[in-house]
């Protein structure tokens, strides 16, 4: 186990390596305006002064040694354009709780939900007329089939100007002191995860009930709510855990759609705003930010992964049958 | 007797049309015998016993006739909370394929335990202590070591021999093996039949066999009952079936057994197909694939006619007022064999 996730460890740091090198290069292709608030207005000799002092016209290997090293420190850089002067951490510091809040909330609501739906779908198909199962396929193929921004401009319509909505207190746009408000953008992030992963577990059931191993269990006599308990949904479930690391980090980076549809202040925004504006090192903090969450989610997916399936080998091939 | 089911039918619907894939069956099970049911594939020997314990699928139901075990009748049984004091309980099932039969995700002890627990009422470490003994008895070694591991890290003989294990850990009267064999290979078919075999005298067990391999048959069943499209066309001793079988579909499905040392000659199969259950089955349902059919055969259904009062079939062969029909060659060289055998 230790040995695996070591080795794991390794590859994704060494992946790591290999996106930040390439990201440095492609940055170093990028026109230089990106690092001047007011390029148009300054002579030549300003532009290579201020090169100098970001020591952007050292030899390319001590750049990305520098590179390497700022980075090993935690330091993303400074803002040339979005914010001038203030540093990337702490304008990622001030936006991260704010989608990382919304995030986590609507993840764990669509979890709960969507794994009931899903359960209620799956169990609903053993009976006669698979009621619960055919209303939760409308409602997935609905979710799947609309392009995201149309319900969220419905979920936001229809939760601020009905007359129920209005008499909760429902509003149009997010306020970060009005936990109120913040109940239509969560609905807005979390119903398309609730399709997803309804979908899933109950596909994923529906497999496993057909299994020989359920016959077997009902053979011996179980009662069906322990064999959707302990062996339908407990296997079934299997899949889906790979994915769940990931879905977390990346409420991190919040939703640009939503976090925009309501005005949030969260990350959403930040890296078209950061590419609008040209602001090189936002752009690759951001792009850096993206790519650890990526990789991570996929490592954390793949540990807990081989924690919930001992037919996952860590060590070496074994002779497995 | 232990279990008697009289008349029993069973019905399925498949995309709206009605497959009538058990038609009357009739079969008595005496306690402590091991008793086999043969039949080609498709002709209702895993619904016949699916039947007893309730596990049809969901599409499957019994339009008549009854199941008695032990002076219940079991078809009143409709809700799977019904049936839960028959499963395991009372009659216990091993599958045809080990390799899928337990769940990949769950060690093998725990697996062997929910059978300790619901059915001997044991908790904890009595229970685990009967898993360890259970493991034992189906010749397991170093149970301590296997309950901690996983269906994968066990060959397909090991792993049937698990599932032999859940089925007699439930303590069931009856023991139900659909084709215990089938998926194993050879070495290891005889090791698990006289596993079984163990098993059912150390604990008394009635146990009936499913399978298509007359090998099977011959080595652990007292009696046989041979299906064809959904009804039981013969039963009796093993014996009985084997050296003096009365039913053409017998006789065909004897004739069609490889034989040892006979060289050059073609393999006798038996012509055409089985009848579509779908439609309704006039007379013999299988006079049109047999070369000796009678004209009423196609007509009228024959009832079952005793040929000792331990052999029927089902063949108006035996009906006195029949011709006389005489069985292929090799049938009636079994015969002779088996007078001699009896001498």
């Amino acid at each position: 186990m230790t040995k695996y996730i070591v080795k794991r460890v390794l590859r994704s740091v060494i992946t790591m390596l290999i996106i930040i090198t390439i990201l440095f290069a492609l940055l170093r292709m990028m026109p230089i305006e990106g690092y001047f608030e007011n390029f148009d207005k300054m002579t030549e000799i300003q532009v290579q002064a201020k090169l100098n002092t970001l020591g952007l016209n050292d030899p390319l290997p001590v750049q990305l040694m520098n590179f390497y090293r700022q980075l090993l420190n935690l330091d993303l850089g400074v803002s040339n354009k979005y914010r001038i002067g203030v540093s990337i951490n702490e304008i990622i510091a001030e936006k991260i709780p704010i989608s990382l809040r919304l995030g986590v909330i609507s993840l764990a609501i669509a979890l709960t939900v969507g794994l009931t739906l899903g359960i209620v779908m799956a169990r609903s198909t053993r009976t006669r007329f698979k009621i619960g199962d055919k209303l939760g396929t409308v409602f997935i193929v609905l979710i799947q089939a609309m392009p995201a921004a149309v319900y969220h401009i419905l979920i936001q319509f229809a939760g601020s100007q009905s007359q129920f909505g209005k008499n909760l207190g429902l509003k149009m746009l997010f306020e970060m002191e009005d936990p109120i408000t913040w109940i239509l953008p969560v609905i807005s992030l979390s119903i398309g995860n609730i399709a997803y992963y309804a979908m899933w577990l109950r596909r994923y059931m529906v497999d496993e009930s057909n299994k020989d191993y359920i016959r077997l269990a009902r053979a011996k006599g179980v009662p069906n709510s322990a064999i959707s308990r302990r062996h339908v949904f407990r296997n079934a479930f299997v899949p889906l855990v790979q994915y769940i690391p990931n879905s977390i980090l990346l409420t991190l980076m919040g939703s640009l759609y939503v976090e925009s549809l309501y005005s949030i202040p969260g990350m959403g925004g930040l890296l078209v705003t950061a590419i609008k504006l040209q602001d090189n090192t936002l752009v690759q903090a951001l792009v850096l930010i993206y790519a650890v969450i990526s990789i991570a989610g996929l490592l954390f997916g793949d540990i807990l992964m081989g924690i919930v399936d001992p037919r996952i080998s860590f060590a070496k091939k074994e002779g497995a049958r | 007797m232990i279990l008697s089911v009289q008349d029993l039918n069973v019905k399925f619907t498949l995309r709206g049309q009605i497959l009538h894939a058990l038609r009357g069956v009739s079969l008595d099970v005496y306690q402590g015998e091991s008793l086999a049911i043969v039949g080609e594939s498709g002709s209702g020997k895993s619904v016949f016993v699916k039947s007893t314990m309730g596990l049809l699928d969901a599409n499957g139901f019994i339009s008549g006739g009854s199941i008695v075990y032990n002076g219940r009748d079991l078809t009143v049984n409709k809700t799977d909370r019904d049936w839960q004091t028959i499963r395991g309980k009372e009659i216990a099932m091993v599958f045809q394929d080990p390799m899928t039969s337990l769940n990949p995700l769950k060690t093998i002890g725990k697996q062997v335990q929910e059978a300790v627990e619901l059915h001997q009422g044991l908790k904890a470490e009595a229970a685990y202590k009967a898993v360890l003994e259970a493991l034992t008895d189906v010749g397991i070694d170093d149970p301590e070591r296997r309950y901690k591991q996983y269906p994968h890290e066990f060959s397909g003989g090991m792993r049937q021999r698990v599932v032999i294990a859940i089925a007699v850990a439930c303590r069931p009267r009856i023991l139900i093996c659909d084709e215990p064999t089938t998926a194993l290979d050879v070495t290891i078919q005889a090791q698990i039949l006289q596993l079984i075999r163990q098993m059912q005298k150390k604990y008394d067990l009635t146990t009936i066999y499913i399978t298509h391999d007359l090998g099977v048959v011959a080595n652990v069943a007292d009696r046989i009952a041979v299906m064809y499209a959904g009804d039981i066309v013969e039963v009796g001793k093993c014996d009985e079936v084997f050296y003096d079988p009365r039913h053409p579909y017998t006789w065909a499905l004897l004739s069609s057994l490889p034989q040892l040392g006979v060289k050059n000659e073609p393999l006798y199969s038996i012509q055409g197909t089985p009848p579509n259950l779908f439609r309704e089955v006039k007379g013999d349902a299988f006079a049109p694939r047999n070369p000796r059919a009678l004209k009423i055969d196609f007509v009228k259904r024959p009832p079952m006619f005793d040929v000792t009062a331990t052999h029927k079939a089902r063949t108006w062969l035996l009906d006195p007022r029949s011709p006389k029909v005489e069985p292929p060659e090799n049938i009636r060289l079994l015969r002779e064999k088996g007078v001699n055998r009896n001498v």
